[in-house]
């Protein structure tokens, strides 16, 4: 198949497909379209979902679809049950990268959606002092801590230790912007680390499936 | 030339030399490679936010064996006068075009900042940040560069995507224009104009720009 004929298959079959519908939309039989799907896949145009007795379903472009490695939706998606992030970006982190970056990530977006899943992420925490450098980096411990405490409301989470309960300063922050505090629920949270917690009580029982 | 392994190694061996942290926006052959519409490249360009960045990455290039080179037969000379014309750095077929702040008259613009299609961040004791600018964006810049093969990445981008939004397009044109980029208008227009050729382009959004004249 020479380049141009190429392109105009793919520009053809650009979207999703079953193997069934690429056979018929080229009028070919299904072993063609195999072998097809095959060569596309190799060449980076074809992407496969569906495992075992799930339809493939071949999700086919006209440009690569080059390969990932995660990044920060990724990693959330991944821990948070019920709340799933649509990434607005394609972040991708190439070395170390786990809840701990992610979580500092996340506050950094400053989006409610994206802190409200992340929460989640308080489950997967095994190292506190990796998290407390990072929070530190970007002046986010506090809040940090007020997250933490709130997920440990609803979630069974691992324990913060005490030393880094310890406030250093008394400044006020927002997880985001000018959001106060409304819950009185969270008000001690708010109290304890100096934070404000922008969510209420029906945004946390989206995140937790209620 | 340079391939996606490639570029992705080079970047990789580049952050572990990093002294600091360096955040920059990729918009030339790079990008296009990291969205999946070219395989190979020549061209790496590469916009920093400060001079400081800059400096620490030609460091880098430096180390690893990147010659500085003239930029007078790659680009039209009229925009080479501009203080803001790029440092350009060359090894072997691969080719390190460096801007700061602006890329001759265009700015780092704020939608520009904020609507980035990806963020590849390459984490060792310090972190390089590439954030790939959207596609609209790239075809603007590569009509404001203007060098040879730009009019055909321009053309693979557009006929590749079928979502291509000429409203944010235009739409950043004028804000440029607005902000002082003299060449901005004309550049794109005169793409538009070539690119008609190709694909379909309503004569609404050729009037959006006339009207801003």
């Amino acid at each position: 198949m020479n380049l141009k004929n190429q392109e105009e298959l793919l520009h053809t079959l650009e979207g999703l497909h079953t193997i069934e519908t690429i056979a018929e939309t080229l009028n070919i039989t299904t072993q063609s379209a195999l072998n097809l799907i095959t060569k596309l896949k190799r060449q980076q145009y074809v992407t496969v979902s569906g495992k075992g007795k799930t339809k493939r379903l071949y999700k086919i472009t006209q440009i690569k679809q080059r390969p990932r490695v995660p990044g920060m939706f990724d990693i959330i998606n991944k821990y948070s049950p019920h709340m799933k992030l649509n990434p607005w970006y394609d972040h991708q982190v190439h070395g170390t990268y786990g809840p701990e970056e992610a979580l500092i990530d996340a506050i950094q977006t400053q989006s409610f959606r994206v802190i409200l899943a992340s929460l989640h992420l308080f489950r997967h925490i095994n190292n506190w002092p990796k998290l407390y450098q990072l929070a530190k980096q970007k002046d986010s411990w506090q809040k940090i801590g007020a997250l933490h405490d709130l997920a440990k409301l609803y979630f069974k989470i691992r324990h913060l230790p005490q030393k880094y309960q310890q406030l250093k300063t008394k400044k006020k922050y927002y997880i985001i912007k000018e959001y106060p505090t409304k819950e009185t629920k969270f008000q001690p949270i708010t109290q304890k680390w100096h934070v404000n917690i922008p969510f209420r009580l029906g945004d946390i029982q989206k995140t937790i499936g209620g | 030339m340079l391939n996606y392994q490639d570029q992705d190694s080079l970047l990789k061996l580049l952050s572990t030399q990093l002294h600091q942290d360096v955040t920059c926006y990729a918009f030339g052959g790079n990008a296009m490679m990291f969205y999946g519409y070219k395989d190979e490249t020549k061209d790496v360009d590469i916009l920093f936010e400060t001079l400081d960045e800059r400096d620490e990455f030609i460091r880098i290039l430096k180390f690893l064996g990147y010659s500085e080179i003239s930029a007078i037969k790659i680009y039209v000379p009229e925009k080479l006068k501009d203080k803001h014309a790029p440092i350009m750095f060359k090894r072997d077929e691969s080719r390190f075009d460096l801007f700061v702040k602006k890329i001759f008259q265009t700015n780092l613009s704020p939608k520009m900042k904020e609507d980035v299609f990806a963020i590849h961040e390459y984490k060792e004791k310090h972190t390089l940040t590439i954030k790939v600018l959207r596609k609209e964006q790239l075809v603007i810049l590569k009509a404001v560069t203007d060098r040879v093969n730009d009019f055909e990445d321009i053309k693979t981008i557009v006929a590749k995507d079928q979502y291509f939004d000429w409203e944010y397009l235009t739409d950043e044109v004028l804000w440029q224009a607005a902000h002082g980029d003299g060449w901005v208008l004309l550049d794109v227009e005169e793409t538009m104009q070539q690119l008609k050729k190709y694909v379909f382009i309503e004569q609404k959004w050729f009037e959006k720009l006339y009207n801003a004249r």
